[in-house]
């Protein structure tokens, strides 16, 4: 708890808006009411621009891991290509199968991409860097994550082919046995930093750089949330709800145009999204490597400076989002070097493997938590 | 107690295991990166199609004698010869001669048994069309040459990877004066010319030996 008294205040953006207004005479709801649809506004464009980025990513790693050169021609190096491909997508007959259900159909997609969405709001690139600071930030990501399959059951189910009911099924299995292990191992987490908001966890690691990380005292608790984190995503190689050689391409099937474009958003947003929670519960956040409270001591600098607090303020949403692609990119290479596994083992995995060592991770946390009180957040 | 406790060690030596081979895969892949892509951007680089290539056939109209050979030895009877018998000459005379290459398997029949020749392999292979009856082609679309690889300015040629010189593998910046691999036939018929005229010079005294050395042999030999 000590160490919070040494945080600073950091840039807040909100309140100095608000201040502005205020001085232009304006009232105080009304300036709430300017202030509200920008965070809102940013965040979803980051979001989209994180996809584009991602698809990128994507294309051009995979590319180079094959030994091919990937997308080249749209723009400089082929980043134009998300651009291209999603225009393809806009452009193209929105089709609603003879025999489907209509409403369900397409309430599926929705479903699965608001969630997602709606989870940036907990996620802080830096001390007020972020839409809102709920007080239980990670579990309100857990229970919106928990949604998306409900979306995925009902575009498959709804889309009266058996490819597509089989990849619900599948991808409603598994993410929900994945999440347990995911919240088991975010508890130990929440343990340690006594809250379940995400700026609270990530200052709780700011105290001496890289080595008060919580990936140090949770290296289990990484690799477990990481693994879940994947199979939430559906991403190789635990993408059996759309495994192409078996199910065409699983509850995706009878979609096309806009409605499959927003299972891709999603499934990218969500990539991101993990990626982006990973950082902040076990790498930090927007903390620098080494302290910026120290950087700033070193050339005589108050922390509290205009100018040092915007550095450190871009510095930490440059941190953030260079730890999240990291984990893009490794995640993507993970991609290319492990097969598909099938489901009875992804299901062994999930039950057997990750459940256990994902309780007995958080009985060690309590237990040294109790033991340790300094080191592990008493 | 202890039944249980080597269950779990069992387990986590297996945990630990696939974590290593994890690992050394990632290894594999992350090798991968750093490496040259080796495909080829086909509009724009082509590989040249090897001297043994089965593309479209080329057909000469003059030197056919409409002997149906070629029909005869298709699989599928697939050329058609249009003739008719000029009574006052008492001699073919050819009107049409068509392969559809949408039906042909280019396995070079035809081409082997022509007896004037008339029939020969050419190195076209981009033979996509809008309609498949498109790919019927007659006597004056037979005889069209296709533009080489090599001559065509728009596209950069590349050699294939046997045609390249010893230990060079990225056919990318390779001179088209550097020799490839191993000999060309007419540098071994070279090389067993000059051995055939050294031969009796250098060992007289195998030449009259019963069963004189073949030179191919003697060749083979000072090759090895």
């Amino acid at each position: 708890m000590l160490t919070f008294a040494v945080v600073t205040p950091g840039l807040d953006l909100q309140s100095s808006f608000l201040e502005l207004l205020e001085g232009l005479g304006l009232s105080q709801g009304l300036a709430q009411l300017l202030w509200l649809p920008l965070p809102m506004l940013t965040v979803l464009v980051a979001a989209v621009v994180g996809v584009l980025v991602n698809v990128w990513l994507e294309r051009k790693i995979s590319a180079a891991v094959q030994q091919r050169i990937g997308p080249e021609y749209a723009g400089a190096l082929g980043v134009l290509q998300p651009m291209a491909d999603g225009l393809k997508l806009l452009f193209k007959e929105d089709i609603i199968p003879a025999k489907a259900d209509g409403l369900l159909f397409t309430l599926g997609p929705v479903l699965v991409l608001v969630p997602v969405i709606l989870s940036w709001l907990v996620v802080p690139f830096g001390q007020n860097l972020l839409i809102s600071n709920v007080g239980v930030g990670v579990f309100l990501w857990i229970a919106l994550s928990s949604i998306q399959p409900i979306g995925l059951l009902m575009s498959g189910y709804s889309s009266n082919n058996k490819y597509s009911l089989l990849g619900g099924l599948r991808a409603a299995a598994q993410s929900i046995s994945y999440e347990i292990p995911l919240a088991l191992s975010v508890l130990a987490i929440v343990m340690m930093s006594n809250s379940l908001s995400t700026v609270d966890i990530v200052n709780q690691q700011t105290g001496a750089g890289i080595l008060s990380w919580n990936i140090w005292r949770q290296p289990v608790g990484f690799l477990i949330f990481w693994i879940c984190a994947l199979a939430e995503c559906e991403r190789l190689p635990f993408d059996l709800p759309e495994a192409e050689e078996e199910l065409v391409a699983g509850y995706q099937t009878e979609y096309s145009g806009m409605k499959f474009a927003l299972f891709y958003l999603g499934s990218y947003i969500n990539l991101v999204l993990s990626a982006l929670l990973v950082s902040v519960l076990y790498l930090g956040g927007w903390s620098f490597p080494i302290p910026v409270e120290w950087l700033a001591h070193l050339i005589g600098q108050s922390v509290e400076a205009p100018l040092v607090q915007v550095i450190t303020g871009s510095l930490g949403i440059v941190m953030t989002v260079l730890k999240a692609y990291l984990l893009v990119f490794f995640a993507i290479l993970l991609r290319w070097t492990v097969p598909r596994v099938r489901i009875d083992q992804l299901l062994d995995l999930g039950w057997k493997f990750l459940l256990p060592v994902a309780l007995v991770n958080l009985l060690i946390t309590a237990a040294l938590k109790l033991a340790f009180p300094a080191a592990f957040g008493g | 107690m202890f039944g249980f406790l080597k269950k779990v060690g069992d387990y986590t030596q297996d945990a630990v295991g696939a974590a290593k081979y994890i690992t050394q895969g990632l290894g594999v892949t992350f090798d991968h990166l750093r490496r040259r892509p080796i495909t080829v951007q086909y509009p724009y680089e082509k590989l040249i199609p090897s001297e043994r290539y089965r593309g479209r056939i080329h057909y000469e109209f003059d030197k056919c004698i409409a002997c149906e050979v070629c029909v005869r030895v298709c699989p599928i009877n697939l050329p058609v010869v249009d003739w008719v018998m000029n009574k006052a000459t008492k001699k073919k005379e050819l009107r049409n001669y068509s392969i559809d290459f949408g039906v042909c398997i280019f396995c070079g029949n035809c081409v082997e048994y022509c007896p004037t020749n008339c029939l020969s392999m050419t190195e076209e292979y981009e033979l996509a069309a809008f309609d498949r009856h498109s790919l019927n082609y007659d006597n004056i679309a037979l005889g069209r040459l296709p533009t080489s690889v090599t001559s065509d300015p728009s596209v950069q040629p590349l050699r294939e990877l046997a045609y390249l010189p010893k230990g060079v593998m990225d056919p990318h910046g390779v001179a088209s004066t550097a020799p490839r691999v191993g000999r060309l036939p007419e540098q071994v018929l070279e090389t067993l010319v000059q051995n055939a005229a050294a031969a009796p010079a250098a060992t007289p005294s195998r030449a009259d030996a019963p069963g004189a050395p073949d030179p191919a042999d003697s060749a083979a030999a000072n090759d090895a």
